[in-house]
């Protein structure tokens, strides 16, 4: 098994920045960058992370680097915390190896105008009414329920499709990655098997380490910022983390089969099945495009419908309206996708595939995807850390954009694996050390809680340091965890 | 024989078996075992047939862990026995399981689906050997 330590080169180029030379590995056609500290990297190096960062170099088309972010882990095909670029005019292909099984999963947040004052004293009765209200675990539906033409129409139309039926309302559009509809999808494509998995999924949290936690802000590191994302010290927030569900992984599933000949049908040479692709320009490359457009879109919709039970669950809890309860979309950001973006490369501008897979898009300030909202500050990046340290907000960067396709880390990344994390667990009752720590823990698995405990994680302070300070998004709050619900 | 072994974020499925058609059967089991706590509390109450059609016994255990995959998640089935029979041109298998039943049957991982990742399925010395990285 290779889970054997990466002995290869890392060599030291910039701020935070390690280089694998091209030369490591015939087939790589650029070399592959990895952003960390020295810390970081002595755990980076206990498996083969690095390795799968040089295998991601040899994909055709690939641009500047094979890029990975602080959080970097051992994935399957890519690492988790991987990003390239592919350029269809030099015969760039698409992965969706390089997207995941769970297209769009991703974070959003969701302020409220309560403080911990306010909510601390009904904080047991919030998580609770939060757990047996939002479905959460394996195999569980939810209250909405959709017929496939109208599962179909959730991928073409996006949130406006639940907006429309009084499940939140426009403005929250105006604050998701590309206003919640990525354009060129084709939900006639996707096959009856995922719209099925999908149908009775839209609105739940699923397993793993999805979760829906209420956090405080405790530390402000950039007032200004801050301000305008309308985050102040003490405030209560709510993070969501989850994906586009059963029709996703579906989505990826069956364009890894049709996929499965394609390296030989176009003569490249893959090192690892996982990391199948095919020509952006070709039948199985606009296909799986399409395919995939359309399930990050039910992503989009899913996490509205989670947000929009939240609200509720509050207006419930605390008995005034959500609106009242300032409850409005701060963002909301994928960190599973690929998207069709222009970048500078050479000083030339090119449109290119970005793929990131455990990454997040972190653009500047004056970029017109940016909502108008927070253009003058840049984009507000989400950061879930582990349940029982921190989570972050920070605000995109000029110096993604140079170096990392406008990209930044996605969360702390898992330091242990599940088998590890659930034999540490083993004699040991996760919530009731979470409680003494301050946070009410609820989850549908005895393993839920075991293998996400927070020692599974590293810690995000350290991953969040090295963006930071290697420019590729900067602090702006940290908020640390009041209470979590997961699968 | 099966076990579950470690990989960062997600899970492996390992098994190996004197011969191809209960390789087959303990790789389902195995992956049972990620999907509930106790395997033994899955009844064998009803029968359903599988054929799949594929040439490359790697390719051939993928599919039939994502049927098995997709049953559950479609509706709602857990497996408990599997007769398989693998030719050089697919399987057939008779399978016998029953639906989830909550109050029975405690959920452990939600498995997003059997990647290609380090697939395996090599003849050893005693018979074969499979590996399979799940998605967790």
């Amino acid at each position: 098994m290779s889970k054997a330590a990466y002995t290869g080169p890392l060599e030291l180029i910039g701020c935070d920045c390690y280089r694998i030379p091209k030369t490591y590995k015939p087939g790589m056609r650029v070399d592959g960058h990895i952003y960390a500290n020295e810390k970081l990297l002595e755990a980076i190096r206990q498996d083969q992370a690095p390795e799968q960062v040089a295998n991601v170099a040899m994909l055709p088309g690939i641009q500047v680097a094979s890029i990975a972010m602080p959080d970097i882990h051992w994935g399957y095909g890519f690492c988790i915390g991987g990003v390239c670029a592919t350029d269809p005019d030099e015969g760039g292909v698409i992965s969706p190896g390089g997207v995941g099984y769970d297209i769009n999963c991703g974070v959003r947040l969701v302020r409220t105008n309560l403080f911990l004052n306010d909510v601390q004293p009904r904080l047991k009765e919030l998580i609770k009414q939060l757990f047996y209200t939002i479905p959460s675990g394996v195999g569980r539906t939810g209250k909405y329920k959709f017929d496939p033409a109208e599962t179909r129409r959730l991928m073409g139309e996006g949130p406006k499709f639940v907006i429309e039926r009084g499940l939140g309302v426009l403005r929250d559009l105006d604050h998701t990655e590309a206003h919640g509809f990525i354009e060129g999808c084709d939900p006639q494509l996707v096959s009856d098997h995922a719209v099925k998995r999908g149908s009775e999924q839209c609105g739940t949290l699923g397993s793993g380490n999805h979760f829906l936690e209420v956090q405080v802000v405790d530390s402000i590191y950039d007032e200004g910022v801050a301000k305008v994302f309308g985050l102040e010290l003490n405030q209560v927030c709510v993070m969501i983390h989850s994906g586009s569900r059963g029709l996703g992984y579906q989505v990826c599933d069956d364009a890894l089969a049709s996929f499965r000949n394609c390296a030989q049908k176009y003569g490249f040479h893959l090192p690892d099945r996982q990391l199948a692709c095919a020509p952006v320009d070709s039948p199985e490359g606009r296909k799986y495009i399409a395919q995939m457009r359309a399930a990050a879109n039910f992503g989009f919709c899913n996490r509205q419908l989670l947000m929009q039970q939240a609200r509720e669950v509050f207006a419930a809890v605390f008995g005034r309206s959500w609106e009242d309860l300032g409850m409005e979309l701060l963002y909301d950001v994928a960190h599973n996708i690929a998207k069709l973006e222009e970048h500078t490369i050479n000083g030339k501008k090119k449109k290119v595939w970005v793929h990131r897979k455990g990454a997040t898009r972190a653009f500047p300030a004056g970029h017109p995807e940016v909502p108008e909202a927070y253009r003058a500050v840049g984009q507000p990046v989400i950061i879930p850390g582990d349940m029982g340290r921190a989570s972050w907000i920070l605000v995109g960067s000029h110096g993604a954009m140079a170096k990392t396709f406008g990209t930044t880390c996605h969360g702390a990344g898992r330091a242990m694996s599940r088998t590890a994390a659930k034999a540490d667990a083993a004699g040991r009752k996760i919530d009731r050390e979470l409680e003494h720590r301050g946070v009410i823990a609820m989850a549908s698995s005895r393993f839920g809680l075991a293998e996400e405990q927070p020692k599974a994680y590293k810690n995000v302070d350290d991953v969040v340091e090295v963006v930071h300070d290697a420019d590729l998004s900067r602090r702006v709050a940290r908020m640390r965890p009041l209470g979590v619900i997961k699968g | 024989m099966y076990e579950l072994f470690e990989h960062t974020a997600d899970l492996g499925l390992r098994a190996i078996a004197p011969d191809l058609n209960t390789l087959f059967a303990e790789m389902a089991a195995c992956l049972m075992s990620a999907l509930v706590e106790d395997p033994a509390s899955i009844q064998p109450r009803k029968e359903y047939t599988i054929q799949l059609s594929g040439s490359e016994k790697d390719y051939l255990l993928v599919d039939w862990l994502k049927e098995l995959l997709l049953r559950f998640e479609e509706d709602h089935v857990l497996f408990a026995t599997f007769d398989v029979q693998v030719s050089d041109t697919g399987l057939t298998a008779r399978i016998r399981g029953e639906p989830v039943d909550p109050q029975r049957h405690a959920l452990a991982h939600e498995v997003k689906a059997i990647t290609y990742h380090e697939l395996k399925v090599v003849p050893t010395a005693e018979g074969w050997l499979a590996e399979v990285i799940v998605d967790i």
